[in-house]
C-alpha cells in the first residue's frame, strides 16, 4: 500500500485535518494550491516548541508565514510524558524519531489533542490574499504535516513535550560553532 | 586553492585521521624540518581534508601533512614526554596514547582537545568531527591494530583496511552488526577474515556465501589466518561436531541455511553473510531463516552501493542491526515513500544519520592513494555435483583408454584438457548445448553475480575466454538477464570492421555496453579499451605474457582508474593445480614457465594424473 501523500501516520493526520477543516461548510480552493506548493518543496520550514516559521515561495516570490502553537499545559506534557515512557518500554522496536500509533490513540481517549484548531492557532502571513487562513499558511501547515509523518516526535515537540529523552552527542561539529581564536588551544 | 595559500599555525599539529589509519603532522611550512625538530617519525607525504583558522574565522583547507601509520605514531608518542613548548594539538594526542580505560578519562580528554587536534572534516567540509567520536575511533584503531598483532595474518594490510578491521572490530565488541559495503575489489573477505581470526574464544563464527564463494573463502581463510580452524558445512555429506571449538570458522552457503535448521541451534559469536544482497527479499525464506540466527554480531557484505536500495537496505540492516530502521511498513512510512516520492531532504537526512554508524563504504575512488594501479584477485570457484560427475568421468575415461606415445599422446592429452577445461567453464559447453543457465557451474554463476555487481556500480568489465562457443554462452545469457541491453562478443570470426565498431562502441558511446567479451586470441594489439575499470579472465590461457598483454587493453598508458584483474579458477581442478603451481613457481618448469600444454603432454601417466585429478577437499 502507498501511503498517504499528506497525513501518513495519525500524527501527520492530525494536523492535516486542521487544515481539511477549512472545508467543512463548502470547497475552499485554496486546498489544492497549498498542497501543490507543498509538494513540490516550495515550503522552506523551522519549528521550535510553539512555534512555526516557514518561508513559502509562489511565482518567485517568498512570504514569510509565522504561526504560534499553543503548548501543552504542564499537566498534560506530564501525562504525554507517561504514556511515551510506558509506550517506550512496550515496543523498543522504533526508529529514532517514531512514536507508537498506539499513544496517539491513548492521548485521543484523554482527550489531549496533538494539533491545535484553526482558532487556537495565531499565524501570520504578509500576503495581500483577502482570505484568512490564507494559501501561504495552508502550504505551511501541509509541509508541517509532512515532516511530522516522517520524524512522529516533532508532533509532541511542537507542544512543548519532551518526545526523545537526550540526542545522542552529535558526531559532527559546525564550523560555524567553532572559536577561530581558540582553535588551536593556545 | 594551492597550498601555499593554507593559513598555517606556524607550530607543529597533530591530528588523527581514520580512514588513513594515521596520524598526521602539519601545521608548518617547513613541515620536514620541524618533525625531525621534534625528534617525531617522518612518515609520507600527503594532503588532508582539515579545518583551519583563518583570520578570524575557521573554514575548511587541504593541508599539506606527513601522515605516519598508527603503529609508529602511538610508538613515538609513548616514547617521549611532550616537552613544554609543543602546540596543545600535539599534547593531546600524547595523552590520547597513554589515555586509560574508562569512558570518563576518555571523556575529560575530548573536553580539553583544542579543535586542531580533531579538526578531520566531514565530506561537505561544512563540520569537524567531534573531540569524543575521534578519540573513539583512535581508541578502536590501538585496540584493533594489537588484537591484530597478536594473531597470525599473513597479509599486509592497506590503510583503509586496518580502519575497516578497526571498524568490524568495534562493531562487535559494541554487540552491534554492521553493513561492510567496500567497492568490490577493495578486499572486503580479507577484513572480515581479520575480524574472525581474532576473536577466538567467544564461540564459533558462521560465514554465509553464495555456494559458487564457498571454495574462496575457505581458501582465503587458510592463506591469510593459517591457525584458523574451518569447517565447510556444504553438500550431501555435510555434518558439524555436537560442539564446535570458539573460533572456529564455520562456511556455509545460502542454500544450505534455508535448509538447515542446526544452524539456528548454535550460538555464534560473528555471523558473516557475504553478498548480502542474497538476503535483500525480506519475504525469501533465506531471509527469515538469516534473521533466526543468534550472534554477538552480525556483519553483512555487499560490493552494491545499497544506500539507495531503501527496501534493500532495510532488508539488510534487519538481519545485521534489527530494530534500527523500525518495522518495515513503518519504515515505509516515515522514511522509504517520503524519500522515493517527494524525494525529502528531511527524511533522506534521518535515514543517512541513522544508517551511517552501521555502514562503511569506500570506493576506488576514495582509497585512489592507497591503491596501485593493477590489482590482482584470484576468485576461487566452487564445482557443481553436475560438474564434478563430468569432471571424474572425462579423467577416467581418458586414462582408461590410454594415451599412447609421440605425437598421438600430445594429441589426446590436449583433447583432455580441453575437455576438463570445457567442463570447468560450464557443462552447457562441453556437452554442446545451445543455453547456459545458473546452477550447473560454480564460475559461470560466481562470474555473474559479480558481473551484475559491476554493472549495478555503473562501471565497465572486459571479459576474456579462449573459446568461442563460451562466449556465445556467456554473450547469450548475459544479455537476457542482466537488463543492460545486448552484451557484444568480439572474436575471430567477426570481420575487422565490426571489430572495430563494438571496441568504438564500448569504448566511446554514451550508451555503450558495460561489457565486453572477448576472444583471447582476438583481443590483439592496439586495442584501447580503457573505460573499463575491471577485467575478468573467465579461463585459463595458463601462458602469464598472454594474459598480461589482454589485461593491458584496460589498462594502458592514460588510464587513471586502478584496474581489478579477475581471474576465475575452479577449486580442486587442473585449474585450480596449474594456478598452485604458477603462483608458487614451482612445480614442472615449463608448466611455470608458460608452455603448459606442451609440458603436460610430456608427462608421465603418474604424474599427469596428479595434475588433473580432482582434488576431493575441494569438491563440497
Amino acid at each position: 500500500m502507498i501511503p498517504a501523500e499528506f497525513g501518513s501516520t495519525p500524527w501527520g493526520r492530525a494536523w492535516v485535518r486542521v487544515v481539511g477543516a477549512t472545508a467543512a461548510a463548502g470547497p475552499n480552493a485554496l486546498l489544492p494550491k497549498a498542497r501543490s506548493l507543498a509538494r513540490n518543496h516550495a515550503v522552506e520550514l523551522t519549528t521550535e516548541p510553539g512555534r512555526i516559521e516557514a518561508r513559502v515561495t509562489v511565482s518567485g516570490a517568498v512570504q514569510p508565514v509565522r504561526v504560534e502553537v499553543p503548548m501543552w499545559s504542564r499537566q498534560t506534557r506530564a501525562e504525554v510524558r507517561l504514556l511515551l515512557e510506558k509506550s517506550a518500554a512496550e515496543q523498543p522496536g522504533l526508529i529514532a524519531g517514531d512514536l507508537s500509533d498506539t499513544v496517539e490513540a491513548d492521548l485521543r481517549r484523554k482527550g489531549i489533542a496533538i494539533a491545535a484548531g484553526l482558532d487556537d492557532l495565531d499565524a501570520e502571513c504578509a500576503c495581500r490574499g483577502r482570505k484568512r487562513p490564507c494559501v501561504h499558511i495552508l502550504a505551511t501547515l501541509y509541509a508541517l504535516a509532512q515532516l511530522i509523518d516522517e520524524r512522529p516526535a516533532l508532533a509532541v515537540e511542537l507542544r512543548g513535550g519532551a518526545a526523545e529523552a537526550v540526542d545522542p552527542p552529535s558526531r559532527w561539529v559546525a564550523l560555524t560553532a567553532l572559536d577561530a581564536a581558540t582553535f588551536y588551544g593556545d | 586553492m594551492p597550498s601555499t595559500e593554507v593559513p598555517l599555525p606556524g607550530r607543529l599539529q597533530a591530528t588523527f585521521i581514520p580512514h588513513e589509519n594515521a596520524m598526521a603532522w602539519w601545521g608548518v611550512p617547513d613541515l620536514d624540518g620541524a618533525v625531525r625538530d621534534h625528534g617525531l617519525p617522518a612518515g609520507r607525504a600527503g594532503t588532508c581534508r582539515l579545518a583551519v583558522a583563518d583570520r578570524g574565522q575557521v573554514r575548511p583547507a587541504t593541508v599539506p601533512v606527513r601522515l605516519v601509520d598508527l603503529d609508529t605514531a602511538t610508538s613515538a608518542l609513548l616514547a617521549s614526554a611532550p616537552p613544554a613548548g609543543h602546540s596543545a594539538s600535539l599534547r593531546a594526542w600524547h595523552e590520547a596514547a597513554r589515555l586509560p580505560d574508562g569512558d570518563a578519562a576518555l571523556a575529560a580528554l575530548a573536553e580539553r582537545m583544542p579543535a586542531a587536534a580533531h579538526a578531520v572534516l566531514n565530506r561537505e567540509g561544512t563540520a569537524i568531527v567531534a573531540a569524543a567520536v575521534l578519540l573513539t575511533e583512535f581508541r578502536q584503531a590501538v585496540d584493533a591494530r594489537d588484537a591484530l598483532r597478536s594473531t597470525t595474518i599473513h597479509a599486509t594490510l592497506r590503510p583503509y583496511q586496518e580502519h575497516g578491521v578497526a571498524w568490524l572490530t568495534a562493531r562487535s565488541r559494541l554487540g552491534q552488526g554492521g553493513v561492510l559495503a567496500d567497492e568490490m575489489g577493495l578486499g572486503k573477505t580479507l577484513q572480515a577474515i581479520c575480524l574472525l581470526a581474532t576473536r577466538r574464544t567467544a564461540g564459533p563464527h558462521l560465514v554465509v556465501c553464495p555456494t559458487s564463494l564457498i571454495g574462496n573463502w575457505r581458501r582465503e581463510v587458510a592463506r591469510f589466518a593459517p591457525d584458523t580452524p574451518v569447517i565447510t558445512y556444504h553438500g550431501a555429506q555435510r555434518e558439524l561436531p555436537d560442539t564446535i571449538p570458539p573460533g572456529t570458522v564455520v562456511i556455509t552457503s545460502y542454500t544450505v541455511l534455508r535448509r538447515e535448521t542446526a544452524l539456528a541451534a548454535t550460538r555464534w559469536d560473528i555471523l558473516v553473510f557475504d553478498e548480502a544482497q542474497q538476503i535483500k527479499n525480506p519475504d525469501a525464506e533465506v531471509s527469515r531463516a538469516a534473521a533466526k540466527l543468534s550472534a554477538t554480531a552480525a556483519i553483512a557484505m555487499t560490493g552494491t552501493p545499497v544506500e539507495n536500495r531503501l527496501d534493500e537496505l532495510w532488508a539488510i540492516l534487519h538481519v545485521t542491526n534489527p530494530g534500527l530502521l523500525g518495522s518495515r511498513s513503518r519504515f515505509r512510512q516515515l522514511l522509504a515513500a517520503p524519500i522515493e516520492q517527494r524525494g525529502s531532504a528531511t527524511a533522506a537526512a534521518t535515514l543517512n544519520a541513522l544508517v551511517r554508524p552501521h555502514l562503511l563504504r569506500r570506493t576506488k575512488a576514495d582509497v585512489a592513494a592507497d591503491l596501485p594501479p593493477k590489482q590482482y584477485s584470484t576468485v576461487v570457484c566452487t564445482l557443481t555435483d553436475e560438474q564434478a560427475q563430468l569432471y571424474r568421468q572425462a579423467v577416467g575415461r581418458a586414462f582408461a583408454e590410454g594415451f599412447g606415445v609421440g605425437i598421438a599422446r600430445r594429441g589426446r592429452v590436449l583433447a583432455l584438457l580441453t575437455e576438463l577445461k570445457q567442463i570447468c567453464n560450464h557443462p552447457a559447453q562441453y556437452l554442446r548445448e545451445p543455453r547456459a543457465g545458473t546452477g550447473r557451474s560454480g564460475k559461470f554463476d560466481r562470474a555473474v553475480e559479480m558481473l551484475a555487481e559491476i554493472v549495478d556500480d555503473g562501471d565497465r568489465t572486459l571479459v576474456f575466454t579462449q573459446y568461442r562457443a563460451m562466449g556465445d554462452l556467456l554473450a547469450d545469457h548475459l544479455t537476457g538477464t542482466l537488463g543492460a541491453g545486448p552484451i557484444p562478443f568480439l572474436h575471430g570470426g567477426l570481420s575487422p570492421r565490426r571489430r572495430d565498431e563494438l571496441v568504438r562502441r564500448f569504448q566511446e558511446a554514451a550508451d555503450g555496453p558495460p561489457i565486453l567479451l572477448l576472444s583471447l586470441r582476438a583481443a590483439g594489439f592496439g586495442l584501447n579499451l580503457t573505460r573499463a575499470a575491471h577485467v575478468m579472465h573467465y579461463d585459463r590461457w595458463w601462458n602469464p605474457a598472454v594474459e598480461e598483454q589482454a589485461t593491458d587493453r584496460a589498462h594502458r598508458i592514460g588510464q587513471q582508474r586502478t584496474v581489478t584483474v579477475h581471474t576465475l579458477v575452479t577449486g580442486g581442478t587442473l585449474e585450480d593445480h596449474i594456478a598452485q603451481m604458477q603462483e608458487q613457481k614451482r612445480g614442472f618448469a615449463e608448466v611455470v614457465s608458460g608452455d603448459t600444454d606442451a609440458a603436460l603432454a610430456r608427462l608421465s601417466d603418474e604424474e599427469l594424473r596428479a595434475v588433473l585429478d580432482l582434488d576431493p577437499g575441494a569438491v563440497a
